[in-house]
């Protein structure tokens, strides 16, 4: 087990310390796209960044939308004020996804990349926010997953990420993508770190109803399970090292178990549809004059105005307003919008059952990091199959995190863990376990003392 | 001829729905506004348990069933005033179904009572419109009837008998009520929307039905659609032609999840149009004037309560129209004292009023019989016709017994001994 946080604050800082963080980071940023604000201003405290979708007072929170330009939240996001409430101290606004909108962190103005290797991308939604982690090496990343945007970004670039169980952390101060399903949660250089912070965020809060009091637990599990069906969706490479790394496993004392769960294959359409329906009623309220941008002709009929306004969203968004406006229409609510809460409920019992004495085991991707150009040729449903190993846990709100098991040609490969709801804890612990017997590869190493 | 009503009805709580501004009236527009009732991205809706506490109330009063595991659903669509773009409200699962509003001779089914936010308020003025988000988030109930209102007359019956139910429950609603008017003559339905004020909503369906009507007549096709009103008018306005219904692509607030209502207390109902029943039912006596006596005014109804069984319920009830004329129900032993006056024939004025106040006491003068004579001859010859009125209507004696009894403070039991007397003994005189 490794703390960055508690070594950070045994070791004597140089004055200029931040100075020359902020300096390195802007170097690399230019380069990235990790962050779309930096604070000059940090001078003391460990860093955390967050992400762009959540609100930090008196910082332009955009998520990373041509229509949120200048908006400007008059509050903090609950996560925030805990974590400066308990000394941290803000770094900046990582890129993402507009929205959230995609797996590879291009759907955006400015296109993540990989920071190993710059010609790949680094994973969506949170694209800023793996960067960030793999760039620095003191810092926390506050970051959102809908429907794997942690896990994914954090595959790619080396980290660890860590998407709690739903409802565990306060959504009070996130732009909503889907609020059903979206999570705030953290990414970091070991499973330690994610630990120390998800204590201090967890827990019931007044602002937002649907979080929960209940206490997270750290109930180990023996076993791991692997559900068949989504290793036959593996690439042959991720797949073979993903079996070298469960021989490696055993040696842990884990016992290995294949099941089979064909209900799974419906995670995928079920998933799009709850997230774009809810989508689009969150997107409906960008209409172009309270904030955020502004349309500048108030003589036109108001159709008019909220229709130039909302010409500002990128395709991805466009393609999901129009996706979940369909799907909760009258003449096919049934047929999709009821149907796929269905299959949420379905999957949720089905997974559950399996937790009680297990946790799932599976890749994170079901490939290979690929290039940004590569990426861009991908339609829309090549792009959401991507998102078949990280949609089943965040669909059903389960807890899950993803941490590297090994190298491909000097990329890293991200394995994902799944625990049953509220027993957040244990997925940390596995790691905890995985990082005594695994060193993780860190290319950069910003802030190093 | 039917007619159904959507009425939204502002709810009585400190705050707003789902954040913790003022629902008071401001001097200044947009001070009574955070980020929730803004819309702003980040922020968040918490349901305010008083609102919900008090839709429960409103709901068992109109004898709905009461829905213990309440949700929310989002209704989208783009208007300057719907800061989100979607309004907060209920469907499926709102906090009363069924029930009804009781008239004197039927019932107008309700459908359900739906709590959901009040959109900004939007000001239009020359070349500008402006938008005042204080009154965004206020708590509504919308109640919605089935289409069981068959005429005018039930119209404003339905209207005023939960205007005092709701009064009973704390809700005054006279000049606030805002409703939508669904009314079909023949089979086509056609919805008024947005009607503000009660003389509004009543001049809407009669616009409406004139309009329908002349159409019928003239072997027309009435047309679905949504129109509005205009005060200035009196007219009902096209605003729509519906091909299909609005679609508001309803989905399941999902940042409110579900509700239980189980645990709220309600303070216990008291329904105005029950008391009237059944007092009306005991003492023989009219629904309608007591209900119109008790409508707006709950001392008027503890009165009534405390004396029933002591007075002359007749007399009861003129009383408590005169009180009522002096703004005189607060008291009950003022009261008791108009009472104990009127039993004895005296007229009341203003004056009588101020000495009982004062506790002054009023003198119960005796009259002889000569005086009575007299006055009851100075009433005859004053009203030209009414011999003959009354020799053709028995009933006109009511009225020269109250005329007389009014203007003299003669008792009418005196008074009435003589009218026939000296009438008989007049027309006499004329053969
Ligand atoms: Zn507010």
């Amino acid at each position: 087990m490794r703390s960055y946080i508690s070594e950070f604050e045994s070791k004597e800082k140089p004055k200029d310390y931040y100075t020359k963080i902020i300096e390195e980071l802007k170097r690399k940023n230019a380069e990235l796209n990790a962050f779309n604000i930096i604070n000059d201003e940090i001078n003391s405290g460990f860093p955390f960044s967050v992400k762009d979708n959540i609100c930090v007072n008196g910082v332009e929170s955009t998520a990373s939308s041509k229509i949120l330009k200048t908006y400007t939240p008059p509050f903090d996001a609950t996560v925030v004020e805990k974590f400066k409430h308990n000394g941290f101290s803000f770094l900046g606004k990582t890129n993402m996804d507009e929205f959230g909108f995609g797996s590879f962190g291009i759907n955006c103005e400015k296109p993540a990349k990989n920071p190993i290797n710059s010609d790949y991308v680094a994973g969506g939604s949170s694209s800023g926010a793996a960067i960030a982690t793999a760039l620095l090496k003191y810092h926390i990343a506050v970051a959102e997953s809908t429907g794997g945007s942690i896990s994914a970004p954090a595959a790619f670039c080396g980290v660890v990420g860590f998407t709690p169980t739903y409802g565990a952390l306060s959504r009070y101060g996130l732009i909503d993508y889907a609020n059903s399903l979206d999570k705030i949660g953290f990414m970091a250089r070991s499973a330690a770190d994610i630990r120390t912070v998800l204590k201090q965020c967890t827990g019931r809060d007044g602002k937002d109803t649907t979080s929960s009091s209940q206490p997270l637990t750290d109930n180990p599990k023996a076993k791991l399970t692997v559900i068949t069906e989504l290793m036959d969706k593996t690439d042959e490479k991720i797949k073979s090292a993903f079996l070298r790394f469960l021989d490696k496993i055993k040696s842990l004392d884990y016992k290995i178990e294949y099941v089979s769960l064909p209900e799974i294959e419906h995670s995928i359409p079920a998933y799009y549809i709850v997230s774009t329906a809810e989508a689009s009623t969150n997107l409906a309220r960008y209409t172009g004059f309270k904030y955020g941008f502004k349309v500048e002709d108030f003589s036109k009929k108001y159709n008019d105005f909220f229709t130039e306004a909302r010409n500002q969203f990128g395709m991805e968004a466009k393609r999901r307003i129009v996706l979940g406006t369909f799907v909760r229409s009258a003449s096919v609510k049934d047929k999709y919008y009821v149907k796929a809460l269905k299959i949420r409920r379905l999957l949720i019992n089905r997974i559950k059952r399996l937790l009680k004495d297990s946790l799932l085991i599976s890749p994170t991707m079901p490939i290979q990091t690929p290039k940004i150009d590569e990426v861009k040729k991908l339609s829309p449903t090549q792009s959401y199959a991507m998102d078949a190993f990280t949609i089943p846990p965040n669909f059903c709100g389960f807890p899950h995190a993803s941490f590297t098991y090994d190298y491909l040609a000097g990329m890293p490969i991200g394995a994902q863990i799944v625990t049953d709801q509220f027993n957040d804890y244990a997925a940390l612990s596995f790691i905890d376990s995985w990082e005594n017997i695994f060193d993780y590869k860190f290319k950069y190493n910003i802030g190093a003392l | 001829m039917k007619i159904g009503l959507e009425i939204h009805v502002a709810l009585p709580t400190k705050t707003k729905l789902f954040c913790s501004d003022s629902t008071e009236e401001a001097h200044e527009p947009n001070v009574n506004v955070c980020p929730t009732c803004m819309g702003f991205p980040g922020s968040r809706p918490t349901l305010n348990k008083e609102a919900v506490r008090v839709a429960k109330s409103v709901s068992i009063a109109l004898n709905c069933d009461i829905t213990n595991r309440i949700s929310f659903i989002r209704k989208v669509y783009f208007y300057p005033d719907l800061p989100k773009s979607f309004q907060i409200t209920q469907l499926s699962e709102c906090i009363g179904k069924g029930g009804f509003i009781e008239l004197e001779k039927k019932k107008i089914h309700l459908r359900r009572v739906q709590i959901e936010e009040d959109p900004a308020r939007i000001i239009r003025s020359e070349g500008h419109t402006l938008i005042d988000f204080n009154r965004s988030g206020i708590p509504l109930i919308e109640v919605v009837t089935e289409p069981d209102i068959t005429t005018e007359e039930e119209l404003r019956e339905t209207i005023f008998t939960l205007r005092t139910i709701l009064y009973y429950q704390g809700i005054d609603i006279n000049q606030e009520i805002k409703a939508d008017l669904n009314i079909s003559l023949g089979t086509e339905r056609v919805e008024v929307k947005n009607v503000t004020g009660i003389k509004n909503l009543i001049s809407a369906a009669e616009y409406e039905i004139s309009r329908q009507n002349a159409i019928l007549l003239n072997n027309g096709k009435i047309e679905v659609e949504t129109r509005s009103f205009d005060e200035k008018s009196n007219t009902t306005k096209s605003s729509r032609k519906k091909e299909s219904d609005e679609e508001y692509g309803f989905i399941f607030e999902p940042d409110l999840g579900f509700y239980s209502t189980e645990d709220l207390e309600t303070t216990p109902v008291e329904m105005p149009t029950r008391a009237a029943f059944e007092l009306a039912r005991s003492h023989n006596s009219s629904y309608k004037t007591i209900l119109e006596l008790i409508a707006f005014d709950k001392d008027a109804l503890g009165i009534l309560y405390k004396y029933e069984k002591k007075y002359d319920f007749k007399s009861l009830i003129a009383t408590l129209e005169i009180a009522k004329r002096f703004n005189e129900t607060k008291d009950a032993n003022v009261f008791e004292e108009l009472l104990k006056l009127v039993i004895n024939g005296i007229a009341i004025n203003q004056e009588t009023v101020n000495k009982i106040k004062k506790g002054e006491r009023i003198e119960i003068r005796k009259f002889s019989k000569d005086e009575i004579d007299a006055a009851i001859l100075e009433m005859l010859k004053a009203e030209k016709d009414i011999v003959k009125r009354y020799s053709k209507n028995k009933n006109v004696i009511n009225f020269i017994v109250g005329t007389v009894s009014r203007k003299y403070g003669i008792q009418p039991r005196d008074v009435i001994k003589r009218v026939e007397i000296l009438i008989d003994t007049l027309q006499k005189v004329e053969v």
